[in-house]
């Protein structure tokens, strides 16, 4: 029943997939109502908003336009319309940012826009979430510190590779800015919070006015005088109205920052609009006191590392001297060390050990020798039987020698023929005539003298030697 | 500028003898030597912590056009400077 049902049911399932893919193919649309998805309004809306509001090139823009319907609503958002001769755009202007303007709107003036894109839900609407508004003839000013930046972009005033290190810990904080305005007093209190034995040198700046970016250029120069010994410079002021800030993207100030030699910090005040002096400087904070935090470290901070690692290294140290206290300890736990002379007793013990077996082995040596001597009687018996075979040899060898003896072979009637001199005379050489010469015989000698010498022939050692004698 | 750089390379330097320290690898005597090390630059540090005057001084421009160093007094608490008679610039 199981296996039936699936097996039947799945011709449909297929059925429906071949269907679906041709549809797509030749509507390019999933029209299947069960497999597509379909929104509710708020679903649609929901993500049209989020591709609205998360597009980058919708925020954070500015939008140039005549304003037009102008309400400056009880709650203190203020609603209007920005329009150009072709499209117009809603525009809603929050309390907490349109409190901040400086002047009031009014219907047909032409502005600029600062804000981002949002969509309004409830009315399918989008509009502008304005941040930001400024008068067109700010516009020309912004223009200008535009094509400024792009100029000294070009020169090369805000490259990364110029920007100089901060010091980690600087002796000598320079100041540009206003003796009297918050900036400073900002400075001075993070300071004295931070690190309270930090020395500050203030060269005054007026930070408004036509004069102020002459003043801050000439403060930042001043303060890189290598008399002063300044390790670093915070220049800046609070936060202000688009003009306020301007002093800070003027020429002059951007070329000091870039200039100073001494790592500078551009600290304006600003939420929107950041001033060229950010870009010129080492380094850059939103406000004064930030700057502040940025270029002064905590001195408690500082103490609590030091303490830190000097607690570090001596808790090492005393725990390497601990272990080998620990070890030394072990070491002289043992018997050896406490009583020296153990090992000498021990010493002499072995010797003593020694001694005995030494003697009592020589001991055995002796008597095992001594048992050997004692058979010595049956070694004589040996010896003496080799000797009576050896007499035996020797009395074969000695008739063997009284045959071969020229005495035996004279016995047979042979002799001996000597010079005076006892020298055998083996030839007629040997001899002259009328000489003497004495002929051995088996029994006695002759003295004879020799009358004549006669050539023979030599005949075997023995006949030659018996003519050589001649009678 | 050198006075700074040499703290911060102190403290880098006693951070390198704590790890040294801790890697074990040092008998007595080098622990000792580089104990002895290590306490030296935490005195340098220390005393170039405490070394800083606490000072205020605000630049001030001569009637000959030189400018000078004014120390000033000041409330630490608001960052108040307390001397009215200042010049604005030194332009």
């Amino acid at each position: 029943m199981v296996f039936g049902r699936k097996r039947t049911a799945a011709p449909p399932a297929i059925k429906r997939e071949i269907c679906k893919k041709y549809q797509e193919r030749t509507t390019g649309m999933n029209n299947d109502p069960i497999e597509s998805r379909i929104f509710t309004v708020s679903e649609i809306t929901g993500r049209i908003k989020e591709i609205l509001e998360s597009n980058p090139a919708l925020n954070n823009i500015w939008i140039k336009g005549e304003i037009y319907n102008l309400t400056y609503h009880s709650s203190g958002h203020v609603y209007f319309s920005l329009k150009d001769d072709k499209a117009l755009i809603s525009a809603v202007f929050f309390r907490y940012a349109a409190s901040k303007l400086k002047f009031r709107l009014e219907a047909g003036m032409s502005v600029f826009v600062f804000g981002n894109i949002t969509l309004f839900e409830k009315r399918g609407s989008y509009q502008v979430n304005v941040l930001q508004v400024k008068l067109e003839g700010i516009g020309e000013l912004q223009k200008r510190i535009e094509q400024l930046k792009a100029n000294l972009h070009k020169e090369g005033v805000f490259d990364p590779s110029r920007k100089k290190p901060l010091p980690f810990l600087p002796g000598r904080i320079g100041v540009v800015t206003s003796p009297t305005g918050a900036a400073f007093r900002d400075i001075v209190k993070v300071a004295m919070r931070r690190y309270p034995h930090m020395e500050i040198v203030l060269a005054p700046a007026k930070v408004q006015g036509d004069d102020a970016s002459d003043t801050i250029a000439r403060g930042i120069e001043e303060l890189n005088r290598p008399e002063y010994g300044i390790d670093v410079i915070i220049a800046g002021r609070g936060g202000g109205s688009f003009e306020d800030l301007l002093p800070f993207s003027e020429e002059a100030v951007v070329r000091a920052f870039s200039r100073s030699a001494v790592p500078i910090v551009s600290a304006v005040g600003h939420q929107i609009d950041h001033p060229l002096s950010d870009d010129a400087a080492d380094a850059a904070a939103p406000t004064p006191s930030a700057a502040a935090e940025l270029v002064i470290p905590e001195k408690k901070e500082l103490l609590d590392e030091l303490d830190y690692l000097i607690i570090r290294i001596n808790n090492r140290l005393q725990w390497t001297l601990s272990s080998l206290k620990q070890r030394l300890g072990n070491v002289t736990e043992k018997r050896i060390m406490r009583d020296p002379f153990e090992l000498l007793r021990n010493s002499e013990m072995l010797l003593t050990d020694f001694e005995n077996r030494m003697v009592s082995r020589l001991k055995e040596i002796i008597s095992d020798k001594r048992r050997d001597l004692m058979e010595v009687p049956h070694l004589g018996r040996m010896m003496s039987n080799l000797l009576s075979r050896k007499r035996n040899e020797y009395s074969g060898i000695l008739k063997l020698l009284d045959k071969l003896s020229p005495l035996n072979i004279m016995k047979r009637g042979y002799s001996v023929a000597r010079d005076r001199k006892m020298k055998l005379i083996k030839s007629i050489d040997d001899i002259e005539t009328g000489e003497e010469l004495i002929l051995q015989l088996y029994r006695g000698s002759l003295n004879c003298t020799v009358h004549s010498k006669e050539e023979g022939e030599i005949i075997g050692k023995e006949k030659n030697s018996e003519k050589e004698t001649g009678f | 500028m050198k006075k700074k750089q040499d703290f911060e390379s102190s403290l880098g330097e006693l951070e390198k003898i704590a790890e040294k320290l801790e890697s074990g690898e040092l008998g007595l005597e080098d622990s000792i030597a580089e104990f002895e090390k290590g306490i030296r630059y935490a005195k340098f540090c220390h005393d170039r912590l405490e070394e800083a005057e606490k000072k205020i001084s605000i630049l001030q421009k001569s009637r000959n056009g030189e400018v000078k160093k004014k120390e000033v007094r000041f409330d630490p608490e608001t960052g108040e400077v307390e001397d009215d008679d200042l010049q604005g610039s030194l332009l």
